[in-house]
């Protein structure tokens, strides 16, 4: 295996443990250097070019391509369609696990989404490929498109979500509501929304024979090579994935995409490597987004301001081949006590690719309507916003009655609050205005995520010369995999980071679980943790078994390994190098392999979330309607933090997303085709730095003794949770209007 | 799709006689042009005529009674250029179109050809009484107003190319206000550009406003600009009424609807005037 981070040079070592410390990423150089290697950036020798031709028609078949004016074009090699794509060992179409998406690969001429690959064009150049997918000039046997919400027939899905029951009830929620002192009862819409991570879906595929080679970005590379092997008829180990670098993820590459495994199949019927770069317009359909949803919130509470009752009922869609559902209501199991809640979904089946996991799957549009809704009530109640939360806070589970592992949301909501300034904010809106004659209004919205955990490998060794070396077949999509990673590796070795060889990013490597689900720092965090335990466990037997070591006998008292020694825990004037023992054992390395995966006996017993609270300061220009957002203040409890400076990162670019959420993200579908008319960057607005306002994340204390042995409970995706709400909020804070349709747009708060 | 790229303007204009091409000058909209119609379905690309290596059409020059802008002058070229307050409306404009990339390769006069209704260079062209030079079988002189005919529409025809825009020096300052879904980095949703000459005693003499992205093609607001001579300039934002902008046909799209779009511009021009009326430090 190559290097995948040549030439890294590390941070200054430092002394005693690195967990805790804000390191910079061992990256940072290679990525702004350009010197880091993306998927797209590889070139073996004799590679051709792919391009997908793609359909227009959301619902139909392809009734003519013409390939021959393809083939025509000077350099093209070949052009892929359904006549003759190589068939598939497994069927495309089968559910061979719940996760495994039904592809659509040129197995038929059926079209059922736009954007669906409809052929590929293979050349010697990009110029003469892309030029030859012109020229196919497809026609269509084409069938109405079913694109909205109201186009299909409601139906109850099986399982929401990563495998959630659909509709789950605890307590009375009609008598909860009907003894209610107050009432409400809103409806809230968020739009379709593509991922659009910045390195669109690529590959570099290579055969050797039934031996598979492949640059291709991964946040799950097992599981990858688990279903291409599946899929190609061939063993999972046959085939090698490097993906090194992700440029953003966000779901959309937890699983191979259609164009992914197009260009696998390419190279095969040719025989040569093959690369294909999907364009950004071509991301809008095959590779997942996340469906639009409309939110009925039903709460009750009494004259104290206690909930009464919480149903939270979510309609969302699916494709029309394959289930997906957004399990919004989800956000309301957790977060708020009341005697009856009672979170339900709905389903209609649309002609758009399937939706998947995205960025807060469920909570971030589930914790939107949660948040806004919990406003409205507060107000119908004269409560301050902050106080009503505060009536309401769970101190058990609210649906189960267990303990939380742990749960410091109520100092999230006090230093955010302090922060922020959040006293004095006056209780009725429109009421602040700033020099300029702005309106201004400060929301807030509490954040939630599960704490999740999969199972994860690493293999640790202690070679002669008292360095280490780490592997796991970790994913850095950019969230800092590469340092947070070798940095729990060289706590668990007892060495300095620089001496700690770290390799991940490649599927030759033990599995270290998928990247997603915020849940990758406790799993392969925890598997480098155990693998590190078990080398220096064989390399203290060796020690203290050995009567010539300065460390013989201590087995009882035991030793701890600090800066490359071990060192008797009772004396520590008693210690040993490591290279000093492996030399007079004879052994050239020692080993130790880890494994990771929660505790099953607390995961039943205890509900486990990272929690958070954040505070939104809004400006909205009274005739125009321009909203500014000017100020987010957000304060999480995310367990033990490896590295604030990476974990403050990610929590910045969660709250982000959740200013993206309420205020700019939006595929706008045409009734009429079923295409999104702004499949491009242009106009499907992701914030940019103007659009960033000054941001704090406040990381509150907070220790986890059940969660994992290192107390992480993730930070990917809780920092879009909240803030949507908290931005809603303000605005509604600062205008008097409510606007329940997002993004919220300019003209919503014009009369 | 073929390519060329003559070295001349002749040769450039004997290739626009035998071939149906789109002319490229920065490609800031046949780039993105391209591929939303490869995103509508529809891959395929006319030929391409690149005027990048026609070093005659660059630059942007002072001719002593108006400034000639290249075809080839960019979005940066003009924020560089020296000058006069007449066009800081413009330069506005161009630190407003895109990112600094999209600035260092989108055109002006490209900008003005693509003759979309939200393109930020046009009002402040039919503010600043900009006229086209346009070579071709028959070189003219073409006004700003006479040459934006509608809806992506221009009087360049098809054997045309447009070598440069001229725009008369006069006294007086230029302004211009943008309003998009974000501050930056954001399609228009309405526009406004002024050019407005006061005397000393702070009175209008005279007014040209465009309004942009709220019609077919941009317009200027004949019924304002004759109201407001003799006024004094402070006193301009209150006599701006809904009448004025009356003959405006907005329509309702992805960004915004139609009735927004009119508030929002009657609010505009109301914004660019109370602008103008404070010291130029903070205006540019």
């Amino acid at each position: 295996m190559t290097d995948p981070m040549p030439g890294l040079t590390g941070p200054r070592a430092r002394h005693g443990s690195t967990l805790g410390q804000p390191l910079t990423r061992r990256d940072g150089v290679l990525k702004v250097t350009g010197a880091a290697r993306y998927a797209a950036d590889n070139h073996p020798p004799g590679m051709l070019y792919a391009v997908l031709a793609v359909s227009r028609v959301a619902r139909g078949r392809v009734t003519f391509l013409d390939v021959e004016a393809a083939r025509a074009v000077p350099g093209v090699v070949e052009v892929m369609t359904h006549a003759n794509a190589p068939r598939l060992a497994t069927d495309p179409d089968e559910k061979t696990n719940p996760f495994a998406f039904r592809l659509n690969v040129l197995q038929s001429d059926r079209v059922r989404f736009p954007n669906q690959p409809i052929a590929v064009v293979i050349a010697e150049t990009l110029e003469a490929a892309t030029e030859g997918a012109e020229r196919l000039a497809p026609r269509f046997d084409e069938e109405p498109a079913r694109a909205a919400l109201d186009d299909g027939e409601v139906f109850t899905p099986a399982v929401v979500g990563a495998g959630s029951p659909a509709d789950v009830a605890h307590g009375e929620v009609e008598a909860g509501l009907g003894a209610a002192s107050h009432r409400v009862e809103a409806t809230y819409d968020t739009p379709a929304q593509y991922h659009n991570t910045m390195e669109t879906h690529a590959v570099v595929a290579a055969w050797d024979g039934n031996r598979l080679s492949l640059d291709l970005p991964s946040q799950a590379l097992a599981m990858t090579q688990m279903r291409l092997g599946q899929l190609l008829g061939i063993m999972p180990g046959d085939i090698h994935i490097r993906s090194p670098f992700l440029g953003g993820g966000f779901g959309s590459k937890a699983g191979v995409s259609g164009p992914q495994l197009l260009g696998i199949m390419a190279a095969r019927l040719l025989g040569r490597p093959v690369k294909l770069v999907l364009s950004r317009e071509q991301a809008f359909g095959p590779v997942g987004h996340r469906a639009p949803t409309r939110q009925t919130l039903r709460l009750g509470a009494d004259g104290e301001g206690r909930l009464t009752a919480l149903h939270h009922h979510t309609r969302t869609a699916t494709s029309s081949f394959d289930d997906f559902y957004e399990a919004a209501s989800g956000a309301s199991h957790s977060l708020y006590a009341s005697p009856a809640i009672r979170t339900s979904h709905d389903a209609v089946r649309l002609d758009t690719g399937t939706p998947t996991f995205m960025r807060a799957p469920g909570e971030a549009p589930g914790s939107l309507a949660l948040e806004c809704a919990m406003d409205e009530m507060a107000e119908a109640c004269g409560m301050d916003p902050l106080a009503f939360r505060l009536a309401n806070y769970a101190e058990v589970e609210p649906m189960t009655g267990r303990p939380f592992s742990s749960k410091a949301l109520r100092e999230c909501y006090e230093q955010g609050a302090a922060r922020f300034g959040w006293a004095g904010r006056p209780l009725a809106p429109r009421q602040m205005r700033d020099e300029a004659g702005l309106l201004v209004g400060w929301g807030m919205g509490t954040a939630t995520f599960p704490a999740l955990m999969f199972q994860g490998q690493a293999r640790a060794v202690i070679r002669a010369d008292g360095t280490g070396l780490m592997e796991t077949g970790a994913h850095d999509m950019g969230q800092g995999a590469w340092t947070a990673l070798a940095q729990v590796a060289a706590d668990g070795l007892g060495l300095p980071i620089d001496a700690v060889e770290f390799r991940a990013g490649s599927s030759d490597l033990p599995d270290a679980g998928i990247a997603g689900g915020s849940a990758h720092m406790a799993t392969a965090g925890m598997a480098v943790h155990e693998a590190a335990a078990a080398a220096i466990a064989r390399l203290a037997d060796l020690a203290t078994g050995d009567e010539r070591s300065p460390l013989f006998g201590a087995g009882n008292a035991g030793v701890v390994a600090r800066d490359g020694r071990l060192v008797r825990r009772d004396d520590e004037s008693r210690h040993e190098s490591y290279a000093d023992i492996l030399a007079r054992a004879g052994v050239a390395e020692i080993e130790g392999r880890g494994r990771a995966a929660r505790d099953p006996a607390a995961g039943a017993d205890y509900a486990m979330h990272a929690h958070g609270a954040v505070f939104a300061e809004v400006k909205v220009d009274p005739e125009l309607g321009q909203i500014r957002a000017t100020r987010l203040v957000g304060a999480f409890a995310v367990g033990r933090v490896i590295n604030p400076r990476l974990v403050q990162s990610q929590l910045y670019g969660g709250m982000i997303w959740g200013l993206s959420f309420a205020l700019h993200e939006k595929a706008v579908v045409d009734r009429r085709s079923g295409r999104v008319m702004n499949a491009n960057l242009g106009e499907y607005h992701v914030p940019v730095n103007a659009d960033v306002p000054p941001m704090e994340a406040i990381l509150v204390e907070e220790h986890d003794p059940y969660v994992n042995a290192l107390g992480i409970k993730g930070v990917g995706e809780i920092g879009i949770t909240g803030s949507a709400g908290a931005i809603a909020n303000a605005v509604r804070h600062a205008t008097g209007t409510r606007v329940r349709s997002f993004p919220i747009g300019l003209a919503d708060l014009l009369a | 799709m073929r390519y060329f790229q003559p070295a001349t303007l002749d040769e450039a204009l004997a290739i626009r006689r035998g071939n149906d091409v789109v002319p490229l000058a920065g490609a800031t909209d046949v780039y993105p042009a391209r591929a939303g119609r490869r995103a509508w379905g529809d891959p395929t690309h006319k030929d391409v005529l690149d005027l990048s290596r026609i070093e005659a059409l660059r630059g942007i020059e002072d001719r002593g009674d108006h400034v000639r802008i290249g075809a080839l002058a960019t979005w940066t070229d003009l924020i560089r250029a020296d000058l006069p307050p007449l066009f800081d409306g413009m330069k506005r404009a161009a630190r407003e179109v895109g990112g600094v990339q999209v600035q260092n390769r989108g055109t002006v006069v490209g900008n003005a050809c693509t003759a979309s209704p939200a393109g930020d260079g046009i009002p402040n062209l039919l503010a600043l009484d900009a006229a086209f030079e346009i070579e071709g079988p028959s070189p003219r002189l073409v006004p700003a107003e006479a040459f934006f005919t509608g809806y992506r529409a221009t009087a360049c025809g098809p054997h045309d190319i447009v070598a440069a825009i001229r725009i008369p020096k006069r006294e007086g300052r230029g302004h211009f206000v943008k309003l998009g879904a974000r501050r930056y980095l954001v399609i228009s949703i309405a526009m406004v550009a002024a050019a407005l000459e006061t005397d000393a005693a702070g009175r209008i003499v005279s007014a040209r406003i465009a309004v942009g992205a709220c019609s077919a093609a941009a317009g200027r607001l004949p019924l304002l600009e004759a109201a407001l001579p003799g006024a004094p300039l402070t006193d301009a934002p209150a006599l701006v009424e809904p009448r004025h902008l009356a003959h405006l046909t907005p329509i309702d799209d992805i960004r915004a609807s139609a009735g927004y779009r009119m508030a929002a511009a009657l609010a505009l021009v109301g914004d660019a005037l109370a602008d103008l009326s404070r010291p130029a430090a903070r205006v540019a």
